[in-house]
Formats: C-alpha cells, structure tokens, sequence
C-alpha cells in the first residue's frame, strides 16, 4: 500500500501515539471533579468530601484528598440502573447524552499539544505536526464542534416531555446561540493578527511576538465571559435554576446518562482552558524562551524543568508538615489514623523530590544531544524533539490549570444572573465590545503595516 | 481507493438523511435529518478538497441555522405529536416536479465531464479568501458583490423585525389573544 509505504514507522508510531490526546478531557473530568468539590469547601471554610477510603497495610486509610470520594461517585453512577420515565420518546432520550459525550473525543484535535517536531531519521528529515489534525481550519471547526454539542441539551430537554426540562433546553440553547457570536467575534481580533486560522500558527505568532493577552486583552475577557457562558456554569447557569427549573434540560435523567451530560460539562470546560491558553497565554510555548533556544540547550532545559516538579513536590511535603502539625495539637480522635496516612505521602514525596533532583542533574551534565541545520530548519535527534516536546505539553497543561481554576474560582463566588440579564450582558454589552475591539484591532493592524 | 469509499459512505448517508427529511411525518426529525444530511455533505466538501466550505458548513448551517430551526419549531407548538399527513393534494404537483428536476440533474452531471481528484486543494482558507478580496488578481467585482451581500441580509434582517413587531402590535393579534 502506497500509504502506509508513504511514511516511515517512526512517524507512523508518533502520528497514531498522538490519538492519545483524545482522552485528554476524560483524564481532566477525573481531575476536576474532586478540585471543584474540594474547591468548593475551601471557598465555603469546610473540608469537602473526603471520607471515603481505601484500607491498606500499614498506613491504614488512604484518602488520597478526596480523589477516593470520585471513584466511589462514579462506581455509583455506572451500576445505578438506566431509567426511562413513562411517555419520553424513548430514542432520543437515549441518544441525547451521547451526543455531547461524543464531541468531547473530537475536540481535542486541534489543539496543538506540542510544536511541530521536526528532527534526523536516518538521514532523512521527519516533520510532524503537534496536532492530530493540523488543518487550516483548526479553529472553526473547534465551533463547528462546540455548536453541533448544543443539539445533546435540546434534544434531551424535548425527549423528556416535562416541562421543566424543555424550558432548561429552550434556555440552554438560545443561551449557546447567542454567545457563540460573543466568542466567534472576541476571536476575531487574534485571527487578525496572526493572519490564519490554523491554531499552530497562532501560536507559533505568539511565540515569535508577543502573547495573546497582551495583544488584545479586550478580547481575552470578552473570550473569558463568553466561554464561561457557554458551559453553562454559574453565574451562568439559567438552564438549572433549583427555584424554577429543578435541574434544567437533564431533570428527567438519572445513572449513567446522568453522568454523560455531568462529564460533558467538565470536559466542556477542560476543551475552552486548553483553546483560552493556546489563543491567549501563548499556548505550549515556554515563556521568554524560544524553542531553537530550548533545544539548543536540552540538558538544561530538562534539568530546570525537573528542578520546577521538585519544587511542587517540596512544596506538596511542606503542606503535609504542615497539617501533621497542626494535626498533632489537637485532641482529635482520629489524628492518629490520619498520621499514619500522611506516612505515605511523605514517603512518596520525599522519594519524588530525590528522584527529579537526581534526574535534573543528570540531565545537565550527561544529555547533551546534537543539534544541526537543514534548510534553514533546526533539526536535531529524536531524543531532542521527545524532550521538546515533553516541555511543551506540561506547559500546555500547567496554563490550561490555571483556567480551570478560574472557572471554579467563578462558580462559588459570583452570584447567579437572571435570564434576561444574561442575554442583556450577551447581546448589548459583550459583542458590541467585541466588535469594537475588532474594528480597532484591524485600524490598528493596517496602520502599523501588517497583512 | 480510499477516497472513493469514504465518498460512498457520506453520499449513502447524505441521500438517506435528505430522503428521511421528506418522509419523516414529524418535524423535528425531518429538521434533525437534515442536520445529519448537512454534516455530511459537509465531509464530502472536505473530501473534494474544500475544508473550509465543509466546516463552515457544519458551523452555519449544521451548528447556527438548524439550531434555530429546531428551536422555532419546539417553541411553535410543532413538536407536540401532532403527525401531518404525508401526501396531500399539493403532493400530486410537487412529487413530479421532484422526479423531473432530479432526472434532469443527474442527466447534466452524467453528461458532463468532471474529474474527481481527492488530492487537489480547491478552497482552502488562503484560495478562498484570495479569490474573494484579492483586488489585484480578480478586480473589485467579487469585493463589491459580497459587501452588497451583507447590506441585503442585514435590511432583510430589519425587515423581518419590523414585520413581526407589527404583528404584535395590530388589531388581529390583539383580538385573538382576546380570545384565549
């Protein structure tokens, strides 16, 4: 077959590795459930769920900070039994979940993970592209995506024939309508300057000037809003208001399809942080570093990168010293039981921190891969363009974390707006900024002499 | 090879859907029929080299347009389960005109001579827009033209608002809602 004799394996093996990142958001609801929920108790002065545990030798109960308490709410979930009220048409009752679940495995394609990596392979040079599809259309077809998941809510508030439900969906997807053109526009003014659609070129744009942010900031908050508002959330969240509308457009659903809609909305939010931190935070690129500067410098890149994840772990060990002496005053029945569990922690902890510091040095004096040009083009080993790119992805997630936060950050503190607030704030406040934003952005652009 | 499957399975799929549209006797799922004809007319765009047309596709029409279709029609009343019925009288005009203007169609395409070539680029973003405002290479005329567009949508826009205000404001509405 010509096309697979098109490529060699080693480029073969990276382009099907990169499927992986489909699950990206799948890996984030796992992560985001118990930070919302703890995030919650933080922002309310309690603890938040973490009392669900699992007894092992020695150390007793392992909470794991509440990550235990998520594994038995989705065990839950999935062998609570699927029900169907009577009268709900019955197809679309069960295909409505899906369909928002299903966009969640599409929309990580896009997005690039990581830069081009471009490196020898056997005296050839081998170029792949950070992104599963890299399409020059990369940002639309994030929307298209976005907008078809909107038919999940309208369908499942129609399908449940109750009142309730369709009202929530009535809401939902005029509420999705109208921001999607908030988002589209604030958008637009990037688009500009950068001069593609394709988000590896925006990015690479931002690498090479300056970042998104600061660009157009405008337009970051306005991009900020709309998103928050197309996830549903509050201060958003219309749909599900507990004194009208019970629970909006899934009142009718419970187990599992109950769980489709729930993990939608967290992957929902995980696709708009990573899509916020490649248009605006300048994506995977390492901040003040360029990647030719990167590369010609692995070892030491790789050294600073595990000196940063032996600084999180000291930090993590410092938190936990911290408790166990706090812990340690009181007269709490079970601090002892809590103490044991904090051993290990320690323990892992402690191993981590000796392990990245170990590696870190070992990186700076003994991986110091070569690197030369073709064309023009820095190309260097596979190992230097595995490195880069494993820099550039925890970039990627480090920025993308910080917007996630922000999205709890937001729910447990703003209060709720009414509906017609939130389409007043949408239609005469945000996209009239926005097309402003734009108009000035492109006056800006042709003065100042750019495409 | 592989191209022509993948034609044969989104053409299957945009025929059976567009099919669907006039047979479902409920309108949402001729509305939603059509959402899935449009997706997929929107991959056979990509397929002939055009992925900018197929996203904009799924985007305006699959995503903007079909969504506020579904949503006049739940909002109208149209989705209780109130069935139409599938042929009237004004069937015994359409369904003729239908088989005509498809023979007539399909006699054009078979007549005429297309090559199909999955690897040529016809419409990135780059060609589009080139073609569109490029004033160097194709003169004002295309420029002008889509300016002109948006000015006709936009008055049309006005117009429709206009219209249904003065609906709500009239005698006739008034007295109905008298009624109930």
């Amino acid at each position: 077959m010509d096309i697979i004799e098109s490529k060699t394996w080693i480029e073969w093996a990276i382009t099907i590795a990169k499927f992986a990142f489909c699950f990206v958001p799948v890996l984030y609801i796992l992560l985001l459930i118990p930070m919302e929920r703890r995030g919650a108790g933080f922002m309310q002065d309690r603890q938040g769920p973490n009392r669900s545990y699992i007894k092992i030798p020695y150390f007793g109960k392992l909470r794991a900070f509440g990550y235990v308490q998520n594994m038995c709410d989705g065990t839950k979930l999935f062998f609570k039994e699927m029900f169907a009220p009577a009268g709900v048409n019955k197809l679309l009752y069960y295909v409505a979940p899906a369909i928002p679940f299903a966009i969640v495995f599409l929309s990580p394609c896009v997005i690039p993970w990581f830069g081009p990596m471009i490196f020898d392979w056997g005296g050839e040079t081998v170029s792949i592209a950070g992104s599963i599809i890299d399409s020059d259309v990369g940002v639309l077809l994030l929307f298209g995506f976005s907008s078809i998941s909107a038919y999940g809510a309208m369908l499942a508030g129609w399908a449940s024939k109750s009142k309730y439900s369709f009202l929530g969906a009535l809401r939902t997807s005029s509420m999705t309508i109208s921001y999607e053109v908030c988002l589209g526009l604030s958008l637009m003014g990037i688009l500009l300057l950068a001069g593609s659609f394709n988000l590896t070129d925006i990015v690479q744009w931002q690498e090479n000037h300056v970042w998104g942010i600061v660009a157009q900031p405008v337009a970051f908050f306005c991009f900020l809003i709309a998103s928050i508002a197309e996830t549903g959330r509050a201060p958003f969240d219309v749909a599900e208001g507990e004194p009208e509308l019970v629970a909006g457009y899934h009142t009718e659903y419970g187990a599992m399809q109950f769980g489709l809609f729930y993990m939608g909305e967290y992957s929902h939010i995980c696709i708009n942080s990573f899509l916020i931190a490649t248009l605006f935070l300048g994506g995977y690129a390492v901040p003040f570093v360029t990647t030719e500067t990167l590369q010609e410098n692995m070892g030491v890149s790789l050294a600073v990168l595990c000196g940063v994840l032996a600084f999180i772990a000291l930090a993590f060990l410092h938190m936990i010293y911290r408790y166990s002496r706090k812990l340690k005053k009181t007269n709490l029945t079970h601090r002892f039981e809590v103490l044991k569990e904090y051993k290990l922690y320690k323990i892992v902890a402690w191993v981590a921190t000796v392990a990245f510091i170990a590696l870190g040095i070992a990186a700076w004096f003994f991986y110091n891969p070569e690197n030369f040009v073709v064309n023009g083009l820095a190309v260097g080993s596979l190992a230097t363009a595995v490195g880069t790119a494993l820099i550039h992805l925890l970039v990627l997630v480090a920025k993308s974390l910080i917007f996630c936060w922000v999205w709890i950050w937001v729910r447990w503190t703003l209060p709720r707006f009414r509906y017609d607030h939130v389409m007043h704030l949408g239609w005469k406040i945000i996209l009239n900024i926005a097309l402003i934003n734009l108009v000035v952005t492109a006056v800006i652009a042709k003065l100042l002499g750019g495409n | 090879m592989l191209a022509l499957i993948y034609f044969i399975v989104l053409a299957v799929i945009a025929v059976g859907s567009a099919v669907c549209v006039l047979l479902s006797r409920h309108p949402l799922y001729g509305a939603l029929s059509l959402v899935v004809s449009m997706v997929s007319l929107a991959g056979i765009y990509g397929l002939l080299g055009s992925p900018f047309l197929g996203v904009v596709q799924i985007m305006v029409y699959a995503g903007a347009i079909m969504m506020l279709l579904t949503f006049v029609i739940m909002v109208l009343n149209g989705a209780r389960d109130s069935h139409t019925p599938m042929f009237d009288k004004v069937s015994l005009f359409v369904i003729p005109a239908v088989i005509v203007l498809a023979g007539l169609v399909g006699f054009a395409l078979v007549r005429s001579p297309i090559a199909f070539d999955a690897a040529t680029i016809r419409g990135s973003v780059a060609i589009t827009s080139k073609t569109l405002f490029d004033v160097a290479q194709t003169g004002p005329g295309y420029f002008v033209l889509f300016e002109v567009l948006g000015v006709l949508l936009l008055s049309a826009m006005g117009a429709a608002v206009l219209l249904a205000k003065k609906r709500l404001g009239s005698v006739d509405s008034e007295k109905t809602e008298d009624k109930h």
